[in-house]
C-alpha cells in the first residue's frame, strides 16, 4: 500500500524535517508512530496523503506515485484516505453530524445511507447526544471524536490518524484507540501517530520511531 | 454526476449559507444587480418602441410623383405600369385631380372654404408610391428620371431623423447592454470571490478529503445565480410596475407613437431581463470560482 524509498522532505524554509525514509506498509497493518514534538511524524503523514511531496526519493501511495502535479489523481488518492488531522480541521457552523457527513458526501453516498452511517459513527465515538451541536461548541475531546467518526466513516483503505489521543482522558483514549483499530483487516492499514506509548505497548502493530526526521522501525509483528 | 443529485439539497443550503453570511453586502449586490438590470429593461423599451415606431413609417413610407403638362391620364397609366415593375416599388396608385382635390379637402377641413375661390380644381393627378425605405435612393432616383415625370415630393427628411434617433438608441442600447453586462459579471464575480476568501478554511479542508473543485465551486456559483436572478426578479417586477403606469400615460400622451402591444412587450422585456440575469450570473460565478483553482 505504501512504499518509500529514500525519501526526504526539505521545506521551502529549508527545514529538513525527513530524511532517508525507507518503509513499507501493507494492508492490514496497524502502525503506530512515535516521536518527540517536531522530530517530523506530522510530516510523514503529510508526504502520505499528498499535502507535501518528497524533496528527494520515491513514495507510491496506494499505487499512487506521489509528486506535484497530478491533481485529479491526488484526489481520487484522497478519497480513499480517511484522515484525522492533528488539528481537526472541522468546519464550523455547522453540527457535528454535517461534518461527518461532508466526509461522505464526496464519495457520492445515498443521501439516507450517509446519514444514518454518520450517526451510527458519532455513536461509536459517544457522541449521540451531540450530533445536532455545532462544532465549535464542543469541546477539545469531543470536537476530536468527531473528527475520527469523519475518517471512519468513508470505509478508507487507509486510515491515518495524527495524535487522535492528545486530548483524551485514558478511558477515551482507549475507545478511540479501539475503534481505530479495529477497523484494520485485510483492505485497510490504519497508520496513528501518538505521544501516549503506555496505551499501544504490546499490541500486533508496528511501531515506527520518528527522531530528528529519521525513522527507526522498532518492532514489527505483521498482522496475519 | 451521482455525488452532484445526492449533494443537491446540501448544494442548496451552502448557496444560501454564502449569502447569509454577508447578509449587507449581498443585499447590495442584489439591489444593485436589479437596478442595473431594470436599467437595461428601461432601454430595451425604448428600443422596441423606436423599433415599432420605424417599422411603422417604413410602411407608410409614400412619395408622390407628379407628371409633366403633357402626359395625359392614358400615358400616367402607362407610366404607372411600368413603375409598379421596378425593384423595391411595393405600389403605385393614380390618384385623379378630382381624388386629389376631395383628400385636401378634408384635410382643410373648416378651411375648405377656401378651395371656393378657384375657378377650377387647383389640384393635379399624381401618382402615390409606395416603396421600400431601404431601396429609397435607388428607387427615388429610377422614378424621377423616367420619362413623363416631373418632380418627386418625399419625405426622406423625417424618415431619415428618425432612422437616426432610432440608431441612437440602439447604439445607447448597445452601450448600456454592455455596461450593465460588464457590471454585473464584476458584482458577482467579486461576491463569489469574496466568499470563497471568508472560506478558505473549509475549501482546505474539503480539499484535503478529495473533493473535486466541482463540488466545491457549486455552491458559491449556485449563489451568485440566485443573487442575479433575484436581481432580475427586481428588474422584472419593476418594469411590469412601471409599463403598467406609465406605458399607457405615454400612449396617451404622445397619440400618435404606434406604441407596440403592453402586455406583448412587457413580457418579452422580462423574459430577456431573466435570461440575462440567468447567464450573468452564471458566467460571473464561473469568474469567480476560477479563483479557487488558483489556490493549489
Ligand atoms: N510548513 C512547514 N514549513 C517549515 N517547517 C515546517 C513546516 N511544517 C513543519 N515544519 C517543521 O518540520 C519539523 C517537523 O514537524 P512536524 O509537524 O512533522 O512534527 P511532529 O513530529 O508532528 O510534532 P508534534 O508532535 O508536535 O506534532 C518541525 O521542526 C517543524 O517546525
Ligand atoms: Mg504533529
Amino acid at each position: 500500500m505504501i512504499e518509500a524509498n529514500d525519501v526526504a522532505l526539505t521545506y521551502s524554509d529549508g527545514t529538513k524535517a525527513l530524511k532517508n525514509v525507507n518503509l513499507k506498509i501493507g494492508p492490514g497493518e496497524l502502525v503506530y508512530i512515535t516521536g518527540h514534538s517536531g522530530s517530523g511524524k506530522t510530516s510523514l503523514l503529510k508526504l502520505l496523503m499528498g499535502i507535501e511531496f518528497p524533496s528527494s526519493g520515491k513514495l507510491t501511495v496506494l499505487g499512487q506515485r506521489m509528486k506535484k502535479g497530478n491533481d485529479r489523481k491526488l484526489r481520487k488518492l484522497r478519497r480513499k484516505i480517511g484522515p484525522v488531522f492533528q488539528e481537526f480541521k472541522l468546519i464550523e457552523r455547522r453540527t457535528a453530524l454535517e461534518n461527518v457527513m461532508i466526509g461522505m458526501r464526496i464519495l457520492g453516498i445515498p443521501p439516507r445511507k450517509m446519514k444514518q452511517e454518520a450517526m451510527e459513527a458519532l455513536k461509536k465515538v459517544g457522541l449521540e447526544h451531540k450530533l445536532h451541536t455545532p462544532v465549535e461548541h464542543l469541546s477539545w475531546g469531543e470536537a476530536q471524536r468527531v473528527a475520527i467518526a469523519r475518517a471512519v466513516v468513508r470505509k478508507p483503505a487507509l486510515l491515518i490518524a495524527d495524535e487522535p489521543t492528545g486530548n483524551l482522558d485514558h478511558n477515551n483514549a482507549l475507545n478511540i484507540l479501539h475503534i481505530l483499530n479495529s477497523f484494520r483487516d485485510e483492505k485497510t492499514a490504519v497508520i496513528i501517530t501518538t505521544h501516549a506509548t503506555h496505551l499501544i505497548e504490546g499490541q500486533d502493530a508496528t511501531y515506527i520511531r520518528v527522531q530528528e526526521g529519521e525513522i527507526t522501525i522498532e518492532q514489527r509483528r505483521v498482522a496475519g | 454526476m451521482k455525488v452532484f443529485f445526492y449533494n443537491l439539497g446540501y448544494f442548496i443550503l451552502e448557496a444560501f449559507r454564502t449569502i447569509r453570511f454577508h447578509p449587507l453586502s449581498n443585499l447590495f449586490s442584489f439591489l444593485g444587480t436589479g437596478f442595473i438590470l431594470f436599467l437595461f429593461g428601461l432601454v430595451l423599451t425604448g428600443w422596441a418602441v423606436g423599433d415599432e415606431l420605424v417599422g411603422a413609417l417604413e410602411q407608410e413610407a409614400q412619395v408622390s410623383a407628379y407628371f409633366a403638362d403633357q402626359v395625359g391620364e392614358a400615358g400616367a397609366k402607362q407610366i404607372i405600369t411600368k413603375m409598379k415593375t421596378l425593384d423595391g416599388v411595393w405600389e403605385a396608385r393614380y390618384v385623379t385631380a378630382g381624388e386629389a382635390y376631395a383628400k385636401n379637402r378634408e384635410l382643410l377641413g373648416n378651411e375648405a372654404e377656401i378651395l371656393r375661390l378657384f375657378d377650377n380644381n387647383p389640384f393635379e393627378a399624381f401618382v402615390e408610391i409606395k416603396i421600400d425605405l431601404n431601396k429609397m435612393d435607388q428607387v427615388l432616383s429610377q422614378i424621377s428620371s423616367m420619362k413623363g415625370i416631373e418632380y418627386v415630393r418625399d419625405n426622406r427628411d423625417i424618415l431619415e431623423k428618425l432612422k437616426g434617433i432610432v440608431d441612437a438608441i440602439k447604439l445607447l442600447g448597445g452601450v448600456i447592454a454592455a455596461a450593465v453586462g460588464i457590471t454585473t459579471l464584476v458584482i458577482i464575480s467579486h461576491m463569489i470571490r469574496q466568499g470563497i476568501y471568508h472560506n478558505k478554511e473549509q475549501i482546505n479542508t474539503l480539499r484535503l478529503l478529495g473533493a473535486p473543485n466541482s463540488f466545491i465551486a457549486f455552491p458559491f456559483v449556485m449563489a451568485g445565480l440566485l443573487l442575479t436572478l433575484l436581481g432580475g426578479g427586481l428588474a422584472a417586477a419593476l418594469i411590469i410596475v412601471m409599463m403598467n403606469q406609465g406605458y399607457q400615460s405615454i400612449g396617451e400622451y404622445i397619440m400618435f407613437l404606434p406604441l407596440p402591444p403592453a402586455q406583448e412587450l412587457c413580457r418579452f422585456i422580462v423574459a430577456i431581463i431573466l435570461g440575462i440575469s440567468a447567464a450573468l450570473g452564471l458566467v460571473g460565478s464561473l469568474f469567480g470560482v476560477s479563483s479557487i483553482q488558483k489556490e493549489g
